[in-house]
């Protein structure tokens, strides 16, 4: 009833985890039922090992949060080391996200992986961080620069590739469209939102690097408005998210045209929120006569 | 590990100028957590936020965990009018714990930071490890423990309105008078600034002493990244992780004085 297709690869359910919210799968031991989970997407891993940003790195906001973390993660080849060998062991689908400064970045971080006994299933590329000078952003604004990345990037791998889209773009539709005439399998959609705290009192921002990236309920709205625009035009699927918090949210997601979603923010509230919803997703379509949840992909009533 | 837990408060008190403690029923958490280690909250049921709130253990008894906090924030504001039976969930044991008590402990709270040293004095007392304890605060009011020398618990008062006038410093300083301070370890908790004054006076006078910081905080489990503190600078690499910026949650809370660059957070 749940299960999903995303290319060849069959998914338990369309629920996933976001990138940075979830960490490698381990940490989350204990506290969640990781292989319930229609998949992970990893922290994002980058060719050398990251320090991250100055702090302060994330202030709470109404509904949401903001961040500056700056990409701060173990590396490539500590990630095979030492986050690897767990992520073969689970039983649920593994995504894992790649950021780079520079087309030579990516595609060696790519290189690596492919080379590394993983059981991974595919790969979503951060082309849209916020939070750092070479975070990749000057890939996610640029239609060229998406679809030189995409097509290196397809040339490298037959796992699934995976976009992931800013909203922080003109148009985000062209971004779309520029990684899927790339060859990617899909866009993921979408990652925060540029934002800003300032504290009155000290008279100072809240984050180190001023701006940061806004997550969490606030952005719902921003992020289904994208996705929908995204549905409108492209012929590969998308991975909707964006400050999805309950099964309603997800039913909202998937009537915009998400295909599948990421749970992200919320994680932090709620490590197994991921699961917890999945019983009234399942009542959802019982009491609705949907054999599958898919069934409602993009049904909008105009 | 850490699990999560559905306790259910079993009391509240104010027990001195907007101090509070609440003693929480969660067993298995209450049976695994140790002095310096906290828990990460959700303060209601329908917790309308995106972050839970770290909050930092007093003590355990029977099942119970307490916790003593002043009400700073949305959350403490909450917690402040718990009732008997509502319902806390809770992520816990985080982060790592005092320990070493070879040389004679002088444990230091102060503000938000009485939590764990309160903890820390429990356990040095069941182990039957001598120790002062010292805690800071402006003003009598704030105090909730009786200044008591001979027992080698020491109070202070910026304004000198109860025990020793002065911060901390003036208590250690008295402690000094009687005791060779290189054979004692501090351990310290509380408000930026005194911690920082801590620091400061343990290097220079090159004495043992283990800090607990506080920040800001979202999964507490080492996920989000955000809770981050800074190191001392040691040797430059072209690209290291946590070396330079290490993580509360799980770094910590509790770092060594010559680590911390700073306790200001």
């Amino acid at each position: 009833m749940l299960e999903v297709k995303l290319g060849d690869i069959t998914f338990a359910s369309p629920i996933t985890v976001a990138s940075g919210t979830y960490g490698y799968g381990n940490e989350v031991e204990g506290l969640a039922e990781v292989n319930r989970l229609g998949g992970i997407v990893t922290k994002s891993v980058t060719r050398q090992p990251r320090e991250g940003n100055p702090l302060p790195r994330i202030a709470e906001t109404p509904s949401g949060m903001l961040n500056s973390i700056g990409l701060a993660n173990v590396g490539v080849e500590l990630y095979c080391k030492e986050k690897l060998p767990f992520l073969n062991n689970l039983k649920t689908q593994v995504i894992v996200n790649i950021a780079g400064s520079s087309m030579k970045d990516y595609l060696e971080t790519m290189e690596i992986l492919e080379e590394a006994n993983g059981n991974h299933i595919g790969y979503e590329i951060n082309i849209s961080c916020p939070n750092v000078k070479e975070g990749g952003m000057e890939f996610g604004v640029s239609c060229h620069m998406t679809e030189k990345l995409t097509k290196e990037m397809r040339k490298r791998t037959s796992k699934l590739l995976i976009m992931k889209l800013s909203p922080n773009v003109t148009s985000i539709e062209e971004i779309g469209m520029a990684a899927q005439d790339g060859g990617a399998d899909a866009v993921s959609a979408i990652n925060t939102v540029v934002g800003m705290g300032i504290d009155v009192k000290k008279k100072s921002v809240k984050l180190h690097t001023v701006f940061g990236g806004l997550s969490g309920p606030a952005i719902k709205p921003i992020a289904l408005a994208n996705v929908h625009k995204l549905y409108k035009v492209l012929s590969i699927p998308i991975m909707g998210l964006g400050g999805i918090a309950s099964a309603e949210d997800v039913l909202e997601f998937i009537l915009a045209g998400s295909h599948m979603v990421q749970i992200g923010t919320t994680n932090y509230i709620n490590p197994n929120i991921g699961v917890d919803i999945l019983q009234e997703l399942e009542d959802y379509c019982t009491e609705n006569g949907l054999k599958n949840i898919l069934e409602l992909k993009g049904q909008l009533k105009s | 590990m850490s699990l999560r837990e559905i306790s259910k408060v079993t009391g509240s008190r104010e027990i001195a100028e907007n101090t509070f403690e609440s003693t929480l029923h969660a067993p298995q958490i209450a049976a695994m957590i140790k002095a310096g280690q906290f828990i990460n909250i959700l303060p209601s049921g329908d917790w309308p936020k995106v972050m839970r709130r770290p909050m930092s253990v007093s003590g355990t008894e029977g099942g119970n965990l307490s916790i003593i906090y002043k009400v700073v924030g949305d959350g403490t504001e909450y917690m402040r009018s718990w009732e008997n039976g509502v319902e806390v969930d809770i992520i816990g044991p985080l982060g790592n714990y005092w320990e070493d008590f070879d040389k004679i402990p002088i444990i230091i709270g102060g503000g938000v930071g009485i939590a764990p040293i309160f903890f820390l004095h429990n356990t040095l007392k069941s182990k039957n490890l001598d120790h002062y304890m010292i805690m800071g605060s402006r003003t009598a009011d704030e105090h909730f423990i009786e200044h008591d020398p001979d027992s080698k618990i020491l109070m202070t008062t910026d304004d000198g309105s109860y025990g020793i006038k002065g911060n901390v410093v003036a208590a250690v300083d008295t402690i000094a008078e009687k005791q060779d301070l290189s054979d004692t370890k501090l351990f310290v908790c509380g408000p930026a600034p005194m911690m920082e004054a801590m620091k400061d006076y343990a290097l220079d006078k090159n004495i043992e002493c283990d800090i607990a910081l506080e920040t800001v905080m979202a999964c507490g489990i080492g996920i989000c990244q955000g809770c981050s503190m800074e190191y001392v600078p040691k040797e430059q690499k072209a690209s290291s992780y946590r070396e330079k910026y290490g993580l509360v949650c799980m770094d910590g809370p509790i770092f060594k004085a010559n680590e911390i660059k700073t306790c200001y957070l």
